[in-house]
C-alpha cells in the first residue's frame, strides 16, 4: 500500500511538472496579466482527494522546486511557492466542508493561488501596486477553478488510481 | 476517497464562487469607480526605489532595469507600456491606466508604474 502510494505520488508529480511546462509553452488564454489555466492544479487537487493532504503537499513541493530548477528561474520560486501553498491551504480547509464538491474546492484553491501570487509580487517589489491586479485575477480564478474542478471530477469518477 | 456527495457542482460550490466574485468586486470597485483626478500623477519605481513622478501630459519614457527595457507612453487621458522586451509581456497586456489605484507592473524588470491621486491611495496606506 505504501509503495503504491509512493509510486502514484511520483507519477503525479511528474505529470504535474509536465502539465506546468506544457502550459508555459502556450500564450495565456485571455490577455490579462498573470492569468493561467493552472493545469498542474488538476494534479494537486486529484492527489488531495485520492492520496490525502500530506502526499498532495509533497507532490506540490516536488513540482514547484523541480519546475524552478528546470526553468533556471529561482526568482519565480517565491511566486510558485506562495501561490501553491495558499492554494493547498485553501483546498485542504474547503475539503473539510463535506457539502462542497470538487468544483467549490477547486475554485477556492484557484482564488487562493492568485492571492498568493499577488502577495509574492507585493513582497518582491516592496509595493502594494500589484494588488490592483487581484480583482480580474479572482474573476479568472472562477473560470480556471471550474475547469480544473471539472477535469478532476472526471478523473475521480473513473477512479484511475 | 471522495468525500463530496457527488461530482456535480451544487449550491454550496455556487456560494464559494459568490464569495470570490464579491471579493473581486469589493477590491475592484474602489479603483473602477475612482474619479479621474486632475491632480493624479504617475509614480514610477524601478528596482524597489521610487525614481520619478510624471504628470499626465503627452510624454514618453524609457526605463531599463534587470536587463530589460520598458517603454512608457503618457497622454492626458492615460498611460500605458507600448513595448517592452521582457519575456512575460504582462506590462504591455495591462493596457491603459488612468485612475488612482491602477498600476502597471513589470516583474522581470522590477518596474512599477502606479497612478496616485491627490489623496493618499488606500493600498499605500495598507502597505505603509
Amino acid at each position: 500500500m505504501k509503495t503504491k502510494q509512493l509510486t502514484t505520488g511520483a507519477i503525479l508529480a511528474a505529470l504535474a511538472l509536465a502539465l506546468s511546462y506544457v502550459e508555459g509553452m502556450f500564450p495565456p488564454p485571455v490577455p490579462l496579466p498573470g492569468v493561467k489555466l493552472g493545469l498542474a492544479n488538476i494534479v494537486t487537487l486529484f492527489a488531495l482527494y485520492t492520496l490525502g493532504a500530506p502526499s498532495a503537499l509533497a507532490i506540490l513541493l516536488v513540482r514547484v522546486l523541480l519546475g524552478a530548477m528546470f526553468a533556471g528561474n529561482a526568482s519565480a520560486l517565491i511566486f510558485s511557492l506562495l501561490g501553491g501553498f495558499s492554494a493547498m491551504l485553501a483546498m485542504v480547509a474547503l475539503r473539510r466542508w463535506e457539502k462542497l464538491s470538487v468544483y467549490g474546492v477547486s475554485v477556492g484553491g484557484a482564488a487562493a493561488h492568485n492571492c498568493g501570487q499577488v502577495a509574492a509580487a507585493m513582497l518582491t517589489l516592496g509595493s502594494a501596486a500589484p494588488a490592483a491586479y487581484l480583482p480580474p485575477l479572482l474573476v479568472a480564478a472562477v473560470f480556471s477553478g471550474a475547469l480544473t474542478g471539472f477535469v478532476c471530477s472526471l478523473l475521480l469518477r473513473r477512479k484511475v488510481f | 476517497m471522495n468525500k463530496s456527495p457527488d461530482g456535480k457542482p451544487n449550491k454550496y460550490d455556487a456560494l464559494v464562487v459568490l464569495v470570490v466574485l464579491a471579493l473581486a468586486a469589493a477590491l475592484g470597485a474602489r479603483v473602477w469607480f475612482a474619479p479621474k483626478s486632475p491632480a493624479a500623477e504617475l509614480v514610477v519605481s524601478v528596482g524597489n526605489t521610487e525614481c520619478e513622478r510624471i504628470p499626465f501630459d503627452d510624454t514618453e519614457r524609457e526605463y531599463t532595469n534587470n536587463g530589460y527595457t520598458v517603454h512608457l507612453a503618457v497622454t492626458p487621458d492615460g498611460a500605458w507600456v507600448d513595448h517592452a522586451d521582457c519575456p512575460t509581456q504582462d506590462c504591455v497586456r495591462t493596457g491603459v491606466i488612468s485612475r488612482p489605484g491602477q498600476s502597471i507592473v513589470c516583474l522581470p524588470a522590477r518596474i512599477v508604474i502606479a497612478v496616485e491621486g491627490a489623496e493618499e491611495s488606500g493600498w499605500d496606506a495598507i502597505a505603509g
